[in-house]
């Protein structure tokens, strides 16, 4: 009976770490860049963990192009998906399906940049989401 | 005992009811590890990458600046061991640049079925000549874009490291200069664990 019960709690708790739903926080800047405004999150768990350090943004051509560095706040390794959604000056999305999670592996205590280019020529506002 | 069994039958019964396979609609820009072969995941990050590097490239961002360069896709070798559709990259590849403004391009695979509808529009007597489409006014290709894709895997027991390399040129067709190339690499790894958990 004493050695049940703890298996019985593993195996529940395999099983359902093996069906978890992934969680998503998220990070906003405005079109006057630089400064963060909002951090929406979700997960509170990896909004501890993750931090933006620095935001930059440049038009190269007529396209936004982004560069954010993101800190791994945690002492360990860190392995989670981020993605840009951009948005024109009416808040329509701009190419909602055309936007792929990417994943980024960082070391712990570690910084890195990830940058993304708009689509196209009218998404002047964007958003970074990252999740587990 | 017996109870506690029963009760351990129920408790499994129960967790594993809650992941029995059923179809259902996912996100198709998730991350997706099903083995380590070509997946969904690779081709996006292969596409999105490309295209961000081509769109910053100063060279690219002056050439577009007042016009829209004319491109056609010749192929990626597949120099893969694995059946790759490289066709579906460069027709992500294609759809990202075509609606960024910044490219036009025109498709080889159609040339034929233009070529009888031309012929049917001038020949056939049926059309309007004066809404025919005119022979010999398509626009010539500026720019070819071609590529690369290899892969290194090696296995150690029960480890299995694939690496990916893909490669993408544009180059002009008249003065056959390399205008842009860029590589992306992709790597992964697959070690099954103790308990398969």
């Amino acid at each position: 009976m004493t050695l049940l019960r703890p298996m019985l709690a593993l195996l529940l708790a395999a099983m359902l770490a093996a069906c978890s739903a992934t969680n998503m926080g998220r990070m906003e800047v405005d079109e006057d860049g630089q400064t963060i405004t909002k951090v929406y999150s979700s997960n509170s768990l990896l909004a501890s963990r993750i931090s933006v350090q620095d935001l930059k943004q440049k038009t190269v051509g007529d396209l936004l192009y982004i560069q954010a560095t993101l800190e791994n706040d945690w002492k360990f390794e860190l392995d989670f998906q981020y993605k840009f959604k951009w948005f024109d000056k009416d808040g329509f999305e701009q190419a909602p399906e055309g936007q792929p999670w990417r994943q980024v592996v960082m070391a712990g205590r570690s910084q890195n940049s990830v940058q993304a280019v708009a689509p196209n020529p009218s998404a002047v506002r964007f958003e970074i989401w990252v999740r587990e | 005992m017996l109870r506690v069994l029963s009760m351990l039958l129920l408790g499994s019964a129960l967790a594993l009811s809650g992941c029995a396979s059923k179809v259902d609609y996912g996100d198709a820009q998730a991350r997706e590890t099903v083995n380590t072969d070509f997946g969904s995941t690779d081709l996006q990050m292969i596409a999105a990458k490309m295209v961000d590097d081509m769109m910053v490239f100063p060279p690219i961002v002056q050439m577009t600046q007042n016009r829209r360069p004319v491109v056609f896709v010749d192929r990626i070798k597949n120099k893969t061991t694995e059946h790759v559709d490289t066709e579906s990259i460069t027709d992500t590849i294609q759809s990202k640049l075509i609606n960024s403004g910044k490219f036009r391009f025109v498709d080889m695979s159609v040339v034929d079925r233009v070529r009888q509808q031309l012929d049917y529009q001038s020949d056939s007597g049926l059309v309007d000549p004066s809404t025919a489409a005119a022979m010999g006014r398509q626009i010539g290709a500026e720019m070819m874009m071609y590529g690369n894709f290899s892969s290194i895997v090696k296995r150690d027991g029960s480890t299995k490291d694939v690496y990916y390399k893909f490669t993408l040129k544009l180059l002009n067709i008249q003065t056959g200069i390399i205008e842009w190339t860029n590589e992306k690499e992709i790597r992964k790894t697959r070690s099954k664990s103790l308990f398969g958990l």
